[in-house]
C-alpha cells in the first residue's frame, strides 16, 4: 500500500502527577490511509482524547510525557520535529475541532477574524511570503485540490524565527477577498448570514453556531488530517445530530481523511470507516465499522456494543459492563481487560499483555486486528 | 446589547454620581480625624518661644478658635468654592499647590506603569510559560521580593547607593542644568516642548530611579496577577485552537492568550492604584521629587492641617477614579462585559 | 447556557483514578497532613519555618529579660549589647565575630538594634491584623449575613458596607500618615492609626464570601430541611470563613509591618528612643556606601519577616483549597510509599 497519510507505531504517553504516574496511552498502533475516516471509540479515561491530542502534540509537558513510540504524519515522524517546527504542521497539515465549542473559541475577538487568521496562514504558506492574489482565491471545494507533500509541509527550508519573521506573519488587517473566503467558509458550514456573523464574538452565538464556526475555522486551513475530539458531546441532543449531519455532508464536499473521536458507538457507526476501539489506553480492536458491529472480535467491544440502549430490546432491562476502568498507575498485569472479562482464562492474568495481532481478512478482505487470545470465541458471548 | 457608546457613557455618569457620597464621607472622615485629637498646631508653627498672643493670632487667622462644627461648615463652603485653604508653610493656596506639584506625581506614575507593564506583565508571561521551571522560579523569587521590600528601603538604596554613584542627584534636573521654562510641571514633557535634548536626557535620568523605586513593589504584582492569569488561561481549549491554525508560539502566547489574561490583570490597576499614590509620599521625599507627594510629606510633618487635608482628599479622588478607569478598561477588554 | 468543565482538570479525568478524600479525622491525622503538604511544598515549609524562627526569637527576646530578673536578680538578655547605645563601641566597624552585622554610626552593635525591634514590629503586626481580622470579620459577617433589604438589619448592612467603602477609597498610608501625625508621636498613636485605615479590608473580604457561601447549594438545602439560621451561621458560614480569612491574615502581617515601618521612617511614628526598623532607617541610609552592613542588616530583617508570611500565606492558599490539598495529599502519600 501507498504511504499512509498517518501512522501511529507503539506510542505511549504518561502523565506525571506528583509522585505517581498514569499510563495514559500504552503502545498504541494505528495506520490511517488517505481519505478514510477512522473511529476511536471508548469509555471516558481510555485515553482516545489523549491520542487525539498527542499526534499535533497538542499535550502538555509536564504533566505529559511520551514514553516511546513514533507518529509518521506523510512521512515525517512528528515527535522527532523540533517544537518550532510543529506550526508549520498544524492548520494546513492537521486541523483540530475540540468538544466544547465554549472554550475552543477566543472570547476576546470577533469570530471574522479569528477564521480570517487561519485562512490568512494557509494563503501564506501556499504563496510564500506573497501576498494572495485575487486569481489564487478558489471557491471551498477543494476535493479537486493536489494533496500538499510531505516536503511542503514539513522540510521546507530552514527559516530561523525571528521577530521580524514573526511580524510579517502575523496577518494584515482583513481585506476584501479575505472577507470573501471567509464568508464562503462560513457558507460551507450551511450558515445563512456569514455577513451578520463575522463581526459577532463567541459569547453571542448558540453552541451549535459555535461548533459550526469552529469547523469551518479547521477546513479553512485545509487540512490534510482532521481530528474531531467529541465535537457533537457536548451539544443538545437535536443540535448534535445537525452538526453530525452536517460533517456527514461535508466529509462527501472535501476529502479530508478524519480521525473521529467519540465515546458513543451510535455516532462512531454512523460517520467512520474504520473503528479503533480503546481501553485503558491500550487499542484493544480495529476494523472496518461493519466488522466490529456485526462481529467483535473483543469482549470488551463486544460489551459496549451490547450496553448501547436499543427499541429492539424489548426485556427492557440494559446490560451494563460490571466493574470500572482500571486505575492507570495500577494497570493489572497481563490483559488490563481481564477483571472485567466473562471469559477470563489463565494466561490473561500473566504478563506480557495480548498484542494487537491480524484476524484473518473477513469478506471484505480489510484489517481486522483484535488484543484478545481467543477472538473467535467472542461471538460465542451473549 | 449593553455595550454601545452610549451604554458606557450612562454607566461612568452613574458610578460618578455614586461617588459623591463616598467624597463626602472621605472629606468628613479625613477633617475630624485632623482635628479631634490634635495638639494646637499654632503651636507647633510659631515655636516654642512664641507669645500666647501670636499664638493666638494664629488661631485666629486660621479659623481655630471657633467650635469644630463650624470650622467644618467653613471649611466645606470653602471647598465647595474652590478655596481649600491656605498653606501657611508654602505660603500659596492648596488647590494652587496641587495644581502646580500634581503633574510631576502623574509623570513619575505614568513611568512606574509603564515599567510595570512593559518589565511586570512579559516577566508574568514568561513565568507562566514555563511553569515549573528554572525561569519560574526565578520570576517568583523576584516578584516576591519585590512584595518584602519596602518601598522606603528601595528608595533609599537607588538614591543614595545607585543614584550619588552614577551622580544623579535629587529633583526633577540636576542643579547644573540649565532651566526649562515650565509649561506643564512635566519635567520630560517640559524640556522636549523646550526642544532642548540635552536637560531631555537629564530629566529622563532623573526620573527613572524613583519610578524604578515606585514600580518596584507593583511590579511584583503586576507580574503576580499576570502569571496566575496566564496559568488559568493556557490550559484553555482555545489557546489549544490557536496553535491548531498554525501560529507560532509567540503569537499564541502574546496574542491569544495574554489578551484575555489581561483581563483579570487590570484589575490590578485598582489595587495598585492605593499603593502607587501611598508610595509617592515615600519616594518623592527620598528623591524629592517635587511631586505631591513630597507636599504631602511636608504637610504632614509639619502640620499643615490645610495642606494635609487637601492632599488626603485629593489623594482619595485619585483612588476613586483609577478604579473606576480600572473598571472600565476591564469592560473594554472582555467583550462579555455588558455596561450596567 | 450550560457550565462548561475544567478542562484543567483533564489531566484528573484522564488518570479517572478514585483519590480518596482526606476525611476530617482527629486533629493529630490533620497535623499529619499538615506536615506532608509542607513537606511536599519547599516553599511554603521556607515560609513556615522562617514564621516559627521569627516568632520564638521575638518571643524570646521579650521573655527572657522578664523571667531572670525575679530569678536571679538582675535581667539577662538575648541580645548581645544594649539596643541603641550610643556611643558604646566605635563607630562603623564591619561585621565581626563580636560585632556580627556591624556597628553603626552612633556606635551602637547593628545585631542588637535589629533584633531589638524585632518583637515591636512582628507584635504590631499581628495586633493590628488579629485586631482588624475579629472587627472586620465581625462587621463582614453581619454585613453579608442579614443584608435583606428593607429592615434594620439591612440597613445597618448597608451602612457597615458604606462607610467601608469610603475607608477603602484612601489610600492607607498616606491616611495612616495624617492620623499618625495628628495623634503625635508613639508606638501606639502610629498603631491606632494602621488599625483604622486596616479593617475595611476584612469587612469587604468576609462579606463577598459571605454572600458567596449564602448561595451554595448545601446552605440552601439545609435551609430547606429546617435547620435554623443560627445553626447555619455557625455550621456552614463560620466555618467556611476560617480558610480565606487564614489566607488573608497570614500575608497580611508581613504588610501591616511594611506599613507601620513606613511611618516611622517617615519620622510621624514610634519616636527614635525606641527601636524599630523603619525607625533605624533614616539614619543608617547615608551609610549605604561607607558602612553598607547597617543598611543590609534593618533590610534583610524586613525582608526575612515578609517573605515568611507571604510564603506561608501563598502555600495555606493552596493547603485549604480542598480541591488541591486532595491532590497534594495523594502526592504526598504516593511519595512516602514510593520511599519506603
Amino acid at each position: 500500500m501507498a504511504e499512509d497519510l498517518l501512522r501511529i507505531e507503539h506510542l505511549s504517553v504518561d502523565y506525571h502527577v506528583g509522585a505517581g504516574t498514569f499510563r495514559a496511552l500504552t503502545d498504541v498502533s494505528l495506520s490511517m490511509p488517505a481519505g478514510r475516516v477512522v473511529g476511536i471509540v471508548g469509555e471516558t479515561g481510555c485515553g482516545k482524547s489523549t491520542l487525539g491530542h498527542a499526534i499535533p502534540r497538542l499535550l502538555p509537558q509536564p504533566p505529559a510525557q511520551v514514553r516511546s513510540g513514533k507518529v509518521f504524519f506523510q512521512g515525517t515522524d512528528l515527535l522527532k520535529l523540533p517544537k518550532w517546527r510543529m506550526p508549520s504542521v498544524r492548520g494546513t497539515g492537521i486541523g483540530m475541532i475540540f468538544q466544547e465549542p465554549i472554550n475552543s473559541l477566543n472570547p476576546a475577538f470577533r469570530v471574522g477574524d479569528q477564521i480570517a487568521e487561519a485562512v490568512q496562514i494557509r494563503r501564506l504558506r501556499e504563496h510564500g511570503r506573497q501576498p494572495a492574489r485575487k486569481a489564487d482565491v478558489q471557491g471551498f471545494d477543494y476535493s479537486k485540490r493536489e494533496m500538499p507533500k510531505a516536503a511542503d509541509v514539513v522540510t521546507g527550508p530552514f527559516v530561523p524565527p525571528n521577530l521580524t519573521e514573526t511580524l510579517k506573519q502575523r496577518p494584515p488587517p482583513i481585506s476584501k477577498d479575505l472577507q470573501k473566503e471567509v464568508l464562503d467558509f462560513l457558507h460551507l458550514v450551511r450558515i445563512n448570514d456569514p455577513e451578520r456573523i463575522i463581526s459577532l464574538f463567541p459569547h453571542e452565538l448558540s453552541g451549535g453556531m459555535r461548533q459550526r464556526i469552529m469547523i469551518a475555522m479547521a477546513l479553512s486551513g485545509k487540512p490534510s488530517l482532521l481530528i474531531a475530539d467529541e465535537p457533537t458531546s457536548a451539544l443538545d441532543v437535536t443540535i448534535q445530530a445537525q452538526v453530525l449531519t452536517l460533517m456527514k455532508e461535508l466529509m462527501d464536499e472535501v476529502s479530508t481523511s478524519i480521525l473521529f473521536i467519540s465515546h458513543d458507538l451510535g455516532v462512531i457507526a454512523e460517520m467512520a470507516d474504520d473503528v479503533g476501539v480503546m481501553y485503558a489506553g491500550h487499542m484493544v480492536e480495529f476494523g472496518p465499522v461493519a466488522e466490529i458491529f456485526e462481529s467483535p472480535r473483543h469482549p470488551y467491544t463486544k460489551s459496549l456494543i451490547r450496553s448501547i440502549p436499543n427499541k429492539y430490546k424489548e426485556d427492557g432491562v440494559l446490560p451494563s459492563l460490571s466493574g470500572s476502568v482500571p486505575n492507570l498507575s495500577r494497570l493489572p498485569n497481563g490483559c488490563t481487560f481481564h477483571p472485567r472479562c466473562p471469559m477470563v482464562r489463565d494466561v490473561c492474568r500473566k504478563d506480557p499483555e495480548p498484542p494487537l495481532t491480524d484476524l484473518p481478512p473477513g469478506p471484505a478482505g480489510l484489517v481486522h486486528r483484535s488484543a484478545c487470545y481467543f477472538p473467535e470465541e467472542v461471538a460465542s458471548l451473549p | 446589547m449593553g455595550r454601545s457608546r452610549s451604554d458606557l457613557v450612562v454607566f461612568v455618569a452613574k458610578r460618578l454620581v455614586q461617588l459623591i457620597p463616598v467624597l463626602i464621607g472621605v472629606i468628613v472622615i479625613t477633617f475630624f480625624f485632623t482635628h479631634i485629637a490634635v495638639a494646637n498646631p499654632c503651636v507647633a508653627w510659631a515655636g516654642p518661644k512664641a507669645s500666647p498672643s501670636a499664638i493666638t493670632a494664629c488661631e485666629h487667622l486660621y479659623g481655630l478658635d471657633k467650635p469644630l462644627p463650624v470650622q467644618f461648615v467653613n471649611y466645606l463652603k470653602g471647598l465647595v468654592s474652590g478655596d481649600w485653604g491656605y498653606d501657611p508653610l508654602y505660603q500659596v493656596p492648596v488647590l494652587t499647590a496641587i495644581e502646580q506639584y500634581f503633574p510631576a506625581t502623574l509623570e513619575l506614575v505614568l513611568a512606574s506603569i509603564f515599567l510595570m507593564v512593559v518589565v511586570g506583565i512579559p516577566l508574568g508571561v514568561v513565568a507562566a510559560a514555563s511553569n515549573g521551571r528554572i525561569a519560574d522560579h526565578l520570576v517568583r523569587i523576584f516578584y516576591l521580593s519585590g512584595w518584602a521590600t519596602p518601598t522606603y528601603i528601595a528608595g533609599a538604596v537607588l538614591a543614595i547607593g545607585v543614584g550619588s554613584t552614577l551622580g544623579i542627584s535629587g529633583g526633577a534636573f540636576s542643579t547644573l542644568s540649565s532651566p526649562v521654562r515650565t509649561l506643564t510641571h512635566m519635567s520630560v514633557v517640559d524640556a522636549l516642548l523646550a526642544g532642548n535634548l540635552s536637560a531631555t536626557g537629564d530629566a529622563l535620568a532623573h526620573l527613572i530611579l524613583p519610578a524604578t523605586a515606585l514600580a518596584f513593589i507593583n511590579m511584583g504584582i503586576a507580574t503576580r496577577m499576570t502569571r496566575s492569569s496566564m496559568l488559568e488561561t493556557l490550559p484553555l481549549d482555545f489557546v489549544k485552537t490557536a496553535r491548531m491554525k498554525g501560529l507560532g508560539e509567540f503569537v499564541v502566547l502574546y496574542k491569544h492568550a495574554l489578551r484575555n489574561a489581561l483581563i483579570t490583570t487590570t484589575t490590578v490597576l485598582g489595587i495598585t492604584a492605593g499603593t502607587m499614590v501611598s508610595g509617592t509620599v515615600v519616594v518623592e521625599s527620598i528623591f524629592r521629587w517635587p511631586g505631591m507627594g513630597l507636599y504631602a510629606f511636608s504637610a504632614i510633618t509639619d502640620y499643615d492641617f490645610n495642606g494635609t487635608i487637601g492632599v488626603v482628599i485629593f489623594f482619595a479622588i485619585v483612588v476613586v477614579v483609577a478604579n473606576l478607569v480600572a473598571d472600565v478598561l476591564y469592560g473594554v477588554l472582555d467583550p462579555r462585559v455588558e455596561w450596567r | 447556557m450550560s457550565t462548561a468543565t475544567v478542562p484543567a482538570r483533564r489531566v484528573a479525568e484522564l488518570s479517572s483514578a478514585p483519590v480518596p478524600a482526606p476525611r476530617p479525622a482527629a486533629w493529630r491525622s490533620n497535623l499529619i497532613l499538615f506536615w506532608q503538604i509542607l513537606r511536599a511544598n519547599p516553599l511554603t515549609l521556607v515560609g513556615f519555618i522562617l514564621v516559627v524562627l521569627v516568632s520564638v526569637t521575638a518571643f524570646l527576646v521579650v521573655v527572657v529579660p522578664l523571667i531572670t530578673k525575679p530569678l536571679l536578680g538582675h535581667a539577662l538578655s538575648i541580645l548581645p549589647y544594649p539596643a541603641l547605645d550610643a556611643g558604646a563601641f566605635p563607630v562603623t566597624q564591619a561585621p565581626s565575630f563580636a560585632h556580627p552585622f556591624g556597628t553603626d554610626n552612633a556606635g551602637a552593635d547593628v545585631f542588637s538594634n535589629v533584633l531589638a525591634a524585632l518583637p515591636t514590629d512582628l507584635g504590631i503586626g499581628f495586633t493590628v491584623s488579629g485586631v482588624s481580622l475579629v472587627a472586620g470579620g465581625l462587621l463582614g459577617l453581619v454585613a453579608g449575613f442579614w443584608d435583606k433589604p428593607g429592615t434594620l438589619s439591612g440597613l445597618i448592612s448597608t451602612t457597615i458596607m458604606r462607610l467601608t467603602d469610603i475607608f477603602l477609597s484612601f489610600p492607607t498610608l498616606v491616611l495612616a500618615l495624617a492620623i499618625s501625625a495628628t495623634l503625635g508621636r508613639g508606638e501606639y498613636q502610629s498603631e491606632l492609626a494602621v488599625l483604622i485605615t486596616w479593617w475595611p479590608f476584612y469587612v469587604r473580604l468576609t462579606r463577598g464570601e459571605v454572600l458567596a457561601i449564602k448561595i451554595q447549594p448545601y446552605v440552601i438545602a439545609a435551609r430547606a430541611a429546617g435547620v435554623t439560621e443560627t445553626r447555619i451561621l455557625f455550621r456552614h458560614v463560620v466555618r467556611n470563613l476560617i480558610e480565606p480569612l487564614a489566607v488573608y491574615f497570614s500575608m497580611d502581617v508581613g504588610t501591616v509591618i511594611v506599613t507601620y515601618s513606613t511611618i516611622a521612617y517617615i519620622g510621624v511614628g514610634v519616636p527614635s528612643s525606641i527601636p524599630e526598623w523603619g525607625n533605624l532607617m533614616p539614619g543608617y541610609q547615608d551609610l549605604i556606601l561607607t558602612a553598607p552592613w547597617t543598611v543590609w542588616s534593618v533590610t534583610a530583617a524586613i525582608f526575612v519577616t515578609v517573605l515568611g508570611f507571604s510564603l506561608l500565606g501563598d502555600g495555606l492558599r493552596d493547603i485549604l483549597d480542598p480541591r488541591s490539598r486532595r491532590i497534594m495529599a495523594t502526592t504526598a502519600s504516593a511519595r512516602g510509599s514510593t520511599e519506603k
